[in-house]
């Protein structure tokens, strides 16, 4: 997939846990949308493991833990629809763009830098 | 300039606490403003009124409060992130019946829209995490 | 200009493959706690691509007992210098 031009905007989180391991991906899915409830244009970019958000068939854990893939649901609702995922990300977990359970732009390595010049703010989770 | 923390590690488990601390006092001698620090993810522990380290050691709770009290930086706990790890105020306490709290003032607990502000307000926002 | 905090070691971490991907051109990078292990001569290899633009923090060097070992490619700061950095960038970005 052709990397298309990359976005400018407030604020761009940047998504690097898978989901269950750990909090880091739904605390900064909520930090998005909050963000966006603000009023700020937010992108999102998934690259290493959080790339495994955007993952078909996700569950809620045995002990009833909820994941991470409803939130992934919200994010429309909440105006965000600038997401970005790291082509080498995806080809490390086999993945393809019709595995993804959201339509995001794969982007080459070499446009995220320009995707960070791109905002005023950043935060990594 | 005006600066902001945000912080996501818990005191004494990595050195994400001292090393925004001593960030912190670097900025301030240097005549900037910290206006915020904000505490996220495991970082809400930062603000647990209990702590008591050995004597000969850094006691990050009290540091904490110390550039709350000399400089007015404020001390802002994501309510989410600090509820579910058992971190309190006394007003959360009495609205979940629990019968006793760890976060008090310097501390509060606030929205994360706290955090989204204090990206927006200063010039600098600096990550410290576990 | 950015300013990239990395806080873990690649002798132990992918991490630092995800700060270098991440940074421009002009772009800095500071290693900070276990990342200044990144800043050894054995290790700084990792770092290659940064080239003079790689900036270790002292004092997490010296309370290790390793800056006779830092490379001599790598500009050691103090926690002031640490500040300047950050003055002197748009924003900074930490990888952890």
């Amino acid at each position: 997939m052709t990397t298309p031009v990359p976005v400018e905007g407030d604020l761009l989180v940047i998504l690097r846990h898978s989901p269950h391991g750990s909090s880091w991906l739904r605390e900064g899915l909520d930090a998005a949308l909050v963000a966006a409830a603000f009023g700020q244009s937010v992108t999102l970019l998934f690259m290493a493991n959080g790339v495994l958000a955007l993952a078909k068939g996700q569950q809620a854990g045995p002990l009833g833990q909820k994941g991470t893939a409803a939130t992934m649901d919200m994010l429309a609702m909440y105006d965000i629809e600038s997401l970005f995922v790291a082509n080498d990300a995806l080809a490390e977990f086999g993945l393809a763009q019709q595995d993804l359970m959201l339509p995001a732009a794969g982007l080459e390595a070499e446009a995220i830098a320009e995707l960070m010049a791109g905002h005023r703010q950043i935060l990594t989770f | 300039m005006r600066y902001g923390l945000l912080v996501k590690g818990a005191p004494y488990s990595s050195q994400a606490a001292h090393s925004a601390l001593r960030f912190a006092s670097a900025l301030l001698a240097r005549g900037h403003r910290l206006e915020r620090v904000f505490f996220y993810h495991d970082g809400v522990f930062n603000a647990a009124r209990l702590a008591a380290p050995p004597q000969d050691e850094p006691h990050l709770y009290d540091a904490w409060c110390a550039l709350n009290a000399k400089h007015g930086t404020q001390l802002q706990v994501c309510i989410a992130a600090a509820l579910r790890r058992g971190m309190l105020d006394a007003r959360e306490a009495d609205r979940h019946g629990k019968s006793g709290h760890c976060v008090e003032p310097p501390f509060e607990l606030t929205g994360l829209g706290q955090l989204i502000d204090l990206g927006q307000e200063v010039d600098r926002l600096v990550t410290f995490a576990p | 200009m950015i300013l990239h905090i990395l806080n873990r070691p690649p002798s132990t971490s992918l991490v630092y493959r995800e700060a270098l991907a991440a940074m421009g051109s002009t772009d800095r990078l500071l290693l900070i706690e276990d990342g200044v292990l990144g800043a050894l001569t054995s290790q700084v290899r990792h770092f290659q691509q940064v080239g003079d633009r790689l900036f270790a923090l002292r004092e997490d060097l010296v309370a290790r007992g390793l800056d006779g070992q830092c490379d001599a490619s790598v500009q050691v700061v103090d926690v002031d210098g640490f500040v300047t950095l950050t003055e002197e960038a748009d924003k900074t970005v930490s990888w952890f």
